[in-house]
């Protein structure tokens, strides 16, 4: 008899994987996490090393104990270090602007899994050459791979992989066509229930063990507190080496309405922000970097606001050294949109504007089925 | 980490050669899982031409 899918897709005993996308892990409590696993593996080999047990089971049950105190705290995953200003910066306008024009082609060929390939032209930009760029994206629930082609034959590379539930590593890279500009990055991201783990190495060599290497840990301490530690280990060259260590604590709102967060990074960087959701359509942000070095004094502040429209986005901002810059993301239809970006330097009296389309275009879907729903990729 | 220079040099070698493979094999590599995965599976050519 063949049971339907839905009510027992998993042989028993055996966990379902979680969703796995960034937002859901925030958002609920992970059930990766096997809060009891330690319970039942070492029940199992007692029986082997049962002469152990006066020592084994009072230390068992005060672990499960010690799980049991964690699990009713109700603490839920406190994100990523590297996500830890990721609502500021989707506000904020700086990774938004551009200059020159652009036009991009998107394919999306498949929805589930999800497969598009890109065409992007540039040109007529202060900064950097006309360039032409192609790109292929291929996401299903446990892998995510990009590609990247420039026309002067640079490759860039991402693959994300989920292995374990919770656990995603990644590699990045870029391959340049002369020497010497090529850069990898591996990492590995662990995401349990109350706290996330990530390890990074960039540029990492086996032959001499020079490279970047960066380790950093965030634990909730209550349901809107968390705090987290990095540690970065540089070793340029074999007989060059430096190590720091930041620490950064995230507070949030009982409803995740605004996030405040606070990170101080070893050589005397510091930086400080605050999101908040206004309403439905209106997030602002502020930000604060103070750089206090032996030879250098600076702070720049960064205020900013997103506006979202039915069919429209805007985000408007400015910093305390004078800069204005805006960015107005409109669709016109859902395969066509326009994007103005403008940004205005008052104290140096420069200016930089960048008007870019981007066309969207389907595969052969029926359009009188409803469109599947995109998989859930590990980024 | 103590590596003899003969080892030093073919695992310098070894990682040129994956540089290699990896830079003019993983842009068809990304193409073609993602032609033989999707549903439906879409036209070759609508795959590389910008127009199409």
């Amino acid at each position: 008899m063949a049971a339907p899918p839905a009510t027992t897709p998993y042989p028993l005993g055996t966990q379902p994987p979680p969703p796995s996308g960034p937002e859901l892990l925030g958002s609920a409590q992970n059930p990766s996490f096997p809060s009891s696993s330690s319970s039942s593996s070492s029940s199992s080999s007692s029986s082997r090393v049962s002469f152990l047990d006066p020592i084994l089971l009072p230390l068992n049950s005060a672990i499960q104990r010690l799980q049991e105190t964690r699990s009713k705290l109700g603490l839920t995953n406190p994100g990523t270090v590297e996500g830890l200003q990721k609502e500021v910066k989707s506000v904020h306008a700086t990774n938004f602007v551009f200059d020159g024009a652009r036009a991009d082609l998107t394919k999306a060929l498949s929805i589930n899994p999800i497969f598009q390939v890109t065409h992007a032209f540039s040109m007529g930009s202060q900064a950097a050459p006309s360039s032409y760029n192609f790109g292929a994206v291929y996401g299903d629930s446990n892998s995510f791979y990009q590609a990247g082609l420039d026309d002067g034959m640079n490759v860039t590379m991402r693959v994300n992989r989920q292995f374990f539930p919770g656990h995603t590593s990644k590699v990045q890279a870029q391959l340049a066509s002369t020497q010497g500009q090529s850069f990898v990055q591996l990492e590995h991201d662990y995401q349990g229930s109350d706290h996330s783990a990530n390890l990074k190495a960039l540029n990492p060599s086996p032959a001499d063990g020079t490279g970047i290497y960066i380790v950093n840990y965030l634990q909730s301490l209550t349901r809107n507190f968390a705090l987290g530690v990095e540690t970065i280990y540089q070793r340029p060259s074999v007989d060059m080496e430096e190590a720091s260590t930041g620490y950064m604590a995230k507070l949030f709102g009982e409803k995740r309405d605004w996030v405040a967060t606070a990170q101080f990074q070893g050589q005397g960087i510091a930086q400080a922000t605050y999101w908040q959701k206004l309403s439905d359509q209106v997030e602002v942000a502020a930000d604060l970097q103070v750089l206090a070095m032996a030879q250098k004094r600076e702070a720049q502040a960064t205020l900013g606001a997103r506006y979202a429209f039915r069919m429209a986005t805007l985000r408007a901002q400015i910093d305390s050294t004078g800069k204005i810059s805006s960015v107005y993301e409109t669709r016109l239809s859902p395969a066509f949109g326009l994007n103005f970006s403008g940004e205005i330097d008052h104290l140096q009296g420069a200016a930089k504007f960048g008007f870019g389309v981007s066309i969207e275009s389907g595969g052969e879907m029926d359009p009188n089925a409803p469109p599947p729903a995109p998989p859930s990729v590990p980024m | 980490m103590a590596f003899s220079e003969d080892t030093k040099e073919r695992l310098v070698r070894v990682v040129d050669v994956t540089k290699t493979v990896l830079h003019y094999g993983w842009v068809p590599f990304v193409l073609y899982i993602g032609f033989t995965r999707s549903t439906p599976q879409p036209s070759f050519i609508k795959l590389i031409s910008p127009l199409a």
